[in-house]
């Protein structure tokens, strides 16, 4: 993607005052000596200034106001206990205080024990609610943003910056902009794999007010998305979690695609495919040709 | 007056500055003024009860919005059995007939002249999503990851959906003004 074509992709965000001061710095020099970018801009930012004029498209009507006033103003504070709440809390109290004072000392520890045994059995009951309805936990916000864009890229809502099958053409081309080092090892070539899935290219997402990497890859026809950022920004939780060679990597099915995340030596990744193998077998799918058995085995079930 | 008192007073004068931003996302909702009056004040009781949860760093606006949005998720699950956003499917749908209204209308071409009635009856056409996002973001200017809480859905979906939303409506206001030509075409 040359200069123009990158400004271009940035230039609502900047009008959206979206960007980071480095990304601005650099959209604006653009536009200082592009005059077909600067054309570009200026339509843009017309069009969003004419929407952002049309403000506001509603008034509140007086008899509205006047009515949510009156509400406020006799509401009971939600600080403010009612008086028969406070008359049986004192109550309650004093008799405690009653109680407490009574040199019964083996009562007062019974009483106790009770509670405690109430408060493991109540949370022993929910638990075991929780995980009846869902096995696994959460998935992580990481791992529903990398569905979200990989769906995105099915619709053709993302096309790619870079379009490239060499790894480190890609890995080139995210230099300088994302705050990380992108590696993409070709990991066929080095394994002796051989070719399962092709890489198609990369583009920039928004993630978390800062940039994610996002990687196309294609295993026969089948489209599968990687998604790279920071272990400081995302961190991999939720889903099924199993661990090969000290790494953790958590399976999860959301919206109907698998996904897979971990996080190694500061980054974070987070794989999606419509592959139909569960958990750790999807991973076998793209690396069972692979000669490096010690991972095949890690991921076996 | 007691500390919990005058939070209370603090909170409904702050809440009240917001009362045109939130009617208006009410009547983006709703489409109707007498739902939308009821829906905004059911957002400052529901707002009024829980304000105590809000923490002092967060932002007053933005968490009213989310609390108007799952009250009007809350009413459509009930009146309809669930929310139905069947616009978004039909968002390439025919608009002919508001587009041939808007075009024979005197009164309308007159109006043209004026931008930003333009631009509300545009933004007032569009299918549900893409108009509730238009307005958080252009019209009450909340930043993507705001928009992103107030809707429940990451920051991407944000970013895309907003994009088309822009999308259509740029092709909307296209698509009214080359039918007010061929109208005003016609009478000349």
């Amino acid at each position: 993607m040359n200069h123009c074509e990158h400004t271009r992709a940035q230039m609502v965000f900047y009008l959206d005052d979206e960007l980071q001061s480095d990304e601005r710095h650099a959209l604006e020099a653009h536009l200082r000596n592009c005059a077909a970018c600067r054309e570009r801009y200026d339509q843009e930012r017309q069009f969003l200034e004419s929407i952002r004029g049309a403000r506001p498209l509603h008034s509140a009507p007086p008899e509205l106001r006047a009515r949510l006033e009156n509400a406020l103003s006799d509401a009971p504070s939600p600080h403010t206990a009612p008086p028969e709440l406070r008359q049986r809390v004192e109550r309650s109290l004093w008799r405690f205080n009653l109680a407490a004072n009574r040199p019964d000392r083996l009562r007062r520890l019974t009483a106790r024990a009770a509670m405690v045994v109430m408060a493991l059995l109540l949370g022993l009951w929910a638990w075991s609610e929780y995980h009846k309805l869902r096995p696994y936990p959460q998935p992580s916000d990481f791992a529903l943003m990398a569905v979200d864009t990989h769906q995105r890229h099915l619709r053709g809502q993302l096309p790619l910056e870079i379009a490239s099958a060499a790894p480190e053409q890609i890995s080139k081309w995210f230099i300088g902009k994302v705050g990380f080092r992108v590696e993409l090892p070709n990991y066929q070539e080095l394994s002796g794999q051989e070719k399962l899935y092709d890489l198609e290219g990369g583009r920039l997402v928004g993630y978390r007010n800062d940039y994610a990497a996002y990687v196309a890859y294609r295993m026969q026809q089948r489209p599968i998305s990687l998604l790279v950022t920071s272990e400081q920004t995302a961190r991999p939780s939720g889903g099924e979690e199993i661990v090969s060679k000290g790494i953790t990597f958590h399976y999860d099915s959301i919206s109907g695609f698998k996904v897979i995340t971990w996080a190694d030596r500061g980054l974070t990744y987070a794989l999606v495919s419509d592959l139909e193998e569960r958990g750790q077998q999807s991973c076998i799918v793209c690396h069972q040709g692979t000669k490096d058995q010690n991972f095949i085995e890690g991921l076996k079930p | 007056m007691s500390d919990a008192g005058n939070r209370h007073t603090t909170f409904s004068q702050a809440a009240l500055l917001h009362l045109d931003a939130l009617y208006g996302f009410a009547m983006t909702l709703t489409r109707d003024q007498t739902e939308a009056e009821d829906l905004v004040q059911e957002t400052y009781l529901r707002a009024v009860r829980a304000f105590g949860r809000l923490l002092p760093d967060s932002n007053l606006k933005g968490w009213m919005f989310a609390i108007m949005r799952n009250a009007w998720l809350n009413q459509l699950r009930h009146t309809r059995n669930g929310p139905r956003f069947v616009e978004l499917d039909a968002e390439d749908g025919d608009h002919s007939e508001w587009l041939g209204h808007l075009a024979n209308d005197p009164h309308v071409l007159y109006l043209r002249k004026l931008e930003h009635e333009e631009i509300r009856a545009a933004i007032d056409n569009l299918p549900h999503l893409y108009r509730e996002i238009i307005v958080l973001r252009d019209i009450e200017g909340f930043s993507y990851q705001q928009i992103a809480g107030i809707l429940g859905c990451p920051a991407g979906t944000v970013m895309s959906r907003l994009g088309r939303a822009r999308e259509k409506l740029r092709r909307l206001l296209a698509d009214w003004h080359s039918a007010a030509s061929t109208a005003r075409t016609k009478v000349v």
